[in-house]
């Protein structure tokens, strides 16, 4: 009986184990194995070329340029959506009129994908008779013809944007699930003890939502961390390598120079910091499971 | 002078009155503890009295000033929740002096004020922990000297130990009425526990439906109950009600039931014949020693307390099982059959409107 069960386990668990291992384990380990060779993504002669392909990294200007961007995107692309989102969580919840349909709009940008979106801003972004432009015109009296994605200086800015306003709408109804979870009689205390709107949202409001936060900083840190599709949409890294991150300068070494080898080794540093990053929030998660748990 | 006035307090929400027109004059310094069933309204006063509840209409009036209007934090008042209320991501010390903090007191004054309240609560070696290490017990305590530092001139607890096992409860009561021995305040009460509501309060106000039944002392509303509701609302096992006749054809007024007739001698009371329902508590039924008894019962179950047993009786007259209390040493037992007699001088009469005669 006790044996069956076991096999039974195994049977059950062989599936999901063996995609798990096809899907993830397998490139993971292939990534690892490549960093270490000069494989050009195709030829079956390839060599060890040890630690190489690592030590180029520092003298790769594009690779440092990558990693700011990089660290950029992902301050913006966390922290941006999670403000926007906690924000008009909380004016939607002080019951302004309209509350429901706004939610419903904020959050209906989550549903479409990254290539939509991508097109939906570039159109928005287009110098001649783009949204943006237009509505610039508008309110200027001028009419403006900004090439948004075409100049370096606000190329990866303004694919921020789009990114914000695709994942504010989740962060939004996280949050607002948050606010109804804060029990009511906290609140009559800050009635009654007398606390500002300004206090009773920093003492009170924003600690208590720290199980929201924990949620959406989780989801924004992975999405941005998976944030390609977008860039490589909108701008491809351009111009001049303005908006390149990691994950696009390994793609382009990769599969535009050939250079797996190399790609691979990109990979494994952004890798690296995926797993540090990860490491360094469940240890702050159990903090926060201490308080609220 | 902390009195507190209510001038006939109304309150709806949208169309339904879940208050009609209450009026109460609480004195400084008194204890009044609000009874009453399960959505009769006392929450609702309280919470308006805080200010955390509009009025629908009336006059809150609080020492010499009108608040009807005034926001809850301008009220001097201090309320205890049955929740406790504690923030979770605060300490203990951080909980109490949560107030002062948001009144950006001095930190020193702070820690110099949350220790002193601390002390007289006993919980000075608590202060560093988050309420959720805190006993239930513990907790109440903290909210309570989040209240305390207010130094308010009204306190309002909303049953504030509902949540807390029976001997903690005893415990907290008692810390509770010292409290209010030392304290210079008026404090407003509402609990559904009886008998924390005798031994606390100076006055009870019996609430149903949103009105006031009858406000007195304690032992004036279990001795004196206004009708058949307060009757039976105060006192623990509950009074026995007994339809009667009454019978005036021999002079004095006789109130007959079953078998038995007792007579009414009490003269002030004036009665119409018709009928009747009396009211006896459950300590006023006598076991009839040497006397000639007024009915006989059945017992049905014994209930042994310790300090009383309850014997729960069955009769010819009552649908209901009457109560009665018995020492614990008296060996009676299901089955029996007794001899009982009323205590003629302590029964209540009561109206078919159900108002006390
Ligand atoms: N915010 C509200 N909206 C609508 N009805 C309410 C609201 N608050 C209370 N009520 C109603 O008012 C009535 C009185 O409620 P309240 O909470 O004051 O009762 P209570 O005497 O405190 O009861 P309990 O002993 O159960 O606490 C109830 O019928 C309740 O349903
Ligand atoms: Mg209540």
């Amino acid at each position: 009986m006790e044996r069956e069960t076991g096999v039974w386990r195994l049977v059950f668990l062989a599936l999901p184990l063996g995609v798990f291992t096809v899907l993830v384990i397998w490139p993971l380990a292939s990534s690892f194995y490549y960093s270490f060779t000069n494989w050009n993504g195709f030829s079956d002669n390839f060599e060890f070329v040890g630690f190489s392909n690592f030590n180029k990294l520092w003298t790769d200007k594009l690779f440092f340029n990558a990693a700011v961007n990089t660290a950029i995107w992902m301050v913006a692309a966390v922290l941006i959506p999670t403000l926007l989102g906690l924000g008009l969580a909380l004016l939607i919840d002080s019951r302004i009129p309209g509350g429901p349909v706004f939610k419903s709009i904020f959050y209906f940008p989550i549903c479409l994908s990254a290539v939509v979106v991508g097109q939906i801003w570039i159109w928005i972004y287009q110098p001649d008779w783009g949204l943006l432009n237009v509505a610039i015109g508008a309110v200027t009296g001028s009419s403006p013809d900004f090439a948004w994605l075409a100049k370096p200086d606000t190329a990866l800015g303004s694919v921020i944007a789009a990114w914000a306003w695709q994942h504010t709408g989740l962060a939004m109804v996280i949050y607002l699930a948050g606010l109804t979870s804060i029990p009511e009689d906290l609140l009559e205390v800050c009635e009654i003890e007398g606390a500002s709107t300004w206090q009773r949202l920093r003492v009170v409001i924003i600690p208590l939502l720290t199980p929201a936060t924990v949620v959406v900083v989780a989801l924004n840190v992975i999405n941005s961390l998976k944030g390609f599709e977008i860039l490589y949409i909108m701008t491809g890294g351009g111009p001049f390598n303005s908006s390149d991150t990691l994950a696009m300068h390994m793609y382009n070494e990769s599969f535009k120079k050939y250079l797996m080898g190399y790609g691979s080794a990109i990979s494994v540093v952004l890798f690296i910091v995926a797993l540090t990053i990860i490491g360094i929030y469940f240890r702050e998660l159990k903090k926060v499971d201490e308080i609220y748990g | 002078m902390a009195r507190l006035v209510l001038d006939n307090i109304t309150k709806s929400f949208g169309t339904v009155q879940v208050i009609n027109g209450i009026d109460l004059a609480i004195a400084h310094r008194e204890f009044v503890v609000f009874v009453g069933p399960s959505g009769c309204g006392k929450s609702t006063m309280l919470r308006m009295i805080a200010g955390l509840e509009s009025v629908s209409g009336g006059r809150i009036v609080i020492g010499d000033r009108d608040v009807t209007h005034v926001a809850p934090s301008k009220r001097e008042i201090a309320m205890v929740f049955q929740s406790y209320a504690l923030f979770p991501h605060l300490t203990v010390a951080e909980n109490i002096g949560f107030g002062l903090r948001l009144a950006n007191t001095p930190k020193a004054e702070i820690d110099r004020q949350v220790g002193e309240v601390a002390r007289t609560l006993q919980i000075e070696q608590l202060l560093e922990r988050k309420p959720r290490h805190l006993s239930g017990g513990q907790r109440q305590r903290v909210a309570i000297g989040r209240s305390i530092i207010r130094n308010p001139k009204v306190f309002l607890f909303d049953e504030p130990l509902s949540n807390l096992d029976a001997s903690l409860r005893v415990q907290m009561r008692l810390e509770i009425a010292r409290l209010h021995q030392r304290l210079d305040a008026t404090m407003v009460y509402v609990t559904h526990d009886q008998t924390e509501a005798m031994s606390l309060a100076d006055r009870i106000v019996v609430f149903n439906a949103g009105r006031i039944e009858q406000v007195g002392t304690p032992i004036e509303l279990y001795e004196k109950p206004a009708n058949t509701f307060v009757a039976g609302f105060i006192g623990a096992p509950s009074m026995n009600f007994i339809e009667a006749r009454i019978d005036s054809s021999g002079g004095a007024p006789i109130a007959r039931f079953g078998p038995a007739s007792i007579p009414l001698a009490d003269a002030e009371r004036r009665f119409q014949p018709g009928g009747v329902t009396l009211g006896v508590r459950p300590e006023h039924i006598l076991i009839a020693e040497g006397r000639t008894p007024d009915f006989t019962a059945t017992v049905e179950i014994v209930e042994k307390l310790g300090a009383e047993s309850l014997v729960y009786l069955q009769t010819g007259f009552s649908p209901d099982p009457v109560t009665m209390r018995v020492s614990p040493e008296h060996p009676v037992k299901p089955g029996d059959s007794l001899p009982l007699c009323l205590d003629q001088n302590r029964v209540h009469c009561f109206a078919s409107d159900g108002a006390a005669i």
